[in-house]
Parts: C-alpha cells; structure tokens; sequence
C-alpha cells in the first residue's frame, strides 16, 4: 500500500473517500470515470456498486496496458474496466497468459481456481490489488 | 506469498479422461513454464536478449500450434513432452543457443524446417522419400 500512495499523491483525497465508501453506501459513483456502465443504475443495487468500484484506477490502467500488448491491439482501442477479455478477441490461453503477465508485473502468484475466474479487466484489478495488499500485510 | 517457483518432476500422470481435463492440464502446464521463465532467464543471461513476454509469446505460440488437436491421449503425449522439454531446459540440459534459436527468433530445430531441395521436381522429391511410387 505504501508504494500505491507514493505514486498516487495527487489522487489521495479521492483515495481516502473511495476506501471509506468500500463499506458505506455512499455513491462512489461520481469519482471513478471509467465504470461507465454502472453509472446508469446509480441507485438500484448501492452495495454492489461500492464492491465494484474498489480497484485502483492506476491499477485498472496498469491492466489495460497488459491487455493491449498481449492481444496487439492499437493504442486507441477502448479498453474499460468492464471489458471482458473474450470481446478483445482473446481465447482462453490468451487469457491465461494475460494473467501471467500480470503475475510478472505486479510480483504475485495467482492461485489457480481464483484465476480462472478472471473474466473482465475490472475482476483482474481486484484480484490483483487484493494480492499485494495480502503480500504486504 | 510469491516464494521462488520449483518445478515438480516429470511425472507420469494417469491419462486424461476428457478433453475439459487435459485443457485444464494444459493450462497447468503454461502456467508452470511461465512461473520457470524467470529462472531460465537467470540461468541462460537472457537478460538482454529477450524479455520474459516474448518467451511467453514463444511457449503460447508452440501450444497454439496443436490447439486443433481433439483427442486427450495425443494431447497428454505433447504435453509430456512439453514438460520433459521444460524440465531440461531448467536443470540446464540446454546450452544458451539452443534456447536462443528455439524460442527467440523464428529458427527452431534443424528438424523441423523444410529440406533445401523444395524447386526440385516431384520426380525426385519421390525418389528421395521411398522406392516405390
């Protein structure tokens, strides 16, 4: 967590309220741009919002850019935190080598049940942050 | 969490009964060559030469290249070659340029390229492979 804050000074106050929101039912929905289809239901289902909304947006990028790369698209190609890896034109070892790649990336070892159910970008940041909030605890 | 990947030896696993089994193996298998790659790397100074997602691009391209295969023994048959390759490679079996014209540039064995004589006429092409035709 420390190298997250470090390398996120700027984003910090909107830091503090998403983490205290991870258990309210406050919206989170106007902080985070890219959850763009989750803020057309903004009132139905809040706490499934506030679960979903956890990932870093550093991290989300991060994991947009693996994506990318591994499946050669162009720059310009609009990667969201709710894109599944399926609708990018990868196949299931794509997908397995997409989270190797993560695994590299970020230092953490993915057991393979969880793994498998990785199916969206969105999914990937989560299971991704909550590794290295375990192997830094 | 994150402690140095080991592999395990070349077993003999009992055979697959379904293909949903030996995909899972495959991946199994993918996922424990990538977690060798930093050793490899290590082992043959890769360092410079290539990056670790090129070397996974290399293994995922050579699995691609038999994804069409359906039947669960003749999966399981690669795929025990696959990891009795892995398992040379990492106890240092292999010597740098083998993995350096294998995996990173485009060559691979001198068995598996095509024979020089391909203008040739079909005459001979037949002469070279049996007596009869």
């Amino acid at each position: 967590m420390a190298t997250s804050f470090t390398s996120s000074i700027s984003m910090q106050p909107r830091f503090s309220q998403a983490t205290t929101t991870r258990f309210s039912l406050q919206k989170p929905v106007p902080v985070f741009k890219t959850n763009l289809s989750f803020t057309l239901r903004p009132r139905s289902m809040p706490a499934r919002l506030a679960i979903s909304c956890a990932a870093k947006q550093e991290t989300v990028e991060k994991v947009s850019e693996i994506v990318k790369k591994q499946l050669s698209l162009s720059q310009d190609q609009k990667v969201t935190a709710g894109t599944k890896f399926t609708d990018l034109g990868a196949d299931s070892l794509d997908t397995v080598e997409i989270v190797m790649g993560l695994e590299e990336e970020f230092g953490i070892t993915m057991a393979e049940e969880r793994a498998k159910e990785i199916a969206t970008v969105q999914q990937a940041a989560e299971l991704i942050e909550e590794l290295v909030l375990e192997k830094t605890a | 969490m994150a402690a140095p990947f080991t592999l395990r030896k070349v077993g003999v696993p009992p055979n697959s009964a379904n293909l949903t089994e030996a995909r899972r193996r495959v991946f199994d298998f993918f996922r424990a060559a990538c977690r060798s790659i930093p050793t490899i790397m290590d082992i043959y100074n890769l360092q410079d030469v290539v990056a670790p997602s090129q070397l996974r691009f290399a293994i995922s391209a050579q699995i691609r290249n038999n994804a069409h295969i359906t039947d669960p023994k003749v999966i399981d048959l690669l795929l025990f070659k696959g990891m009795e390759e892995l398992s040379d490679i990492v106890d240092h079996a292999k010597q740098r340029h083998h993995i350096i014209g294998q995996y990173v540039t485009g060559e691979g064995l001198v068995q598996n390229t095509g024979s020089k004589d391909q203008g040739k006429s079909d005459f001979l092409k037949n002469f070279y492979t049996s007596n009869y035709f």
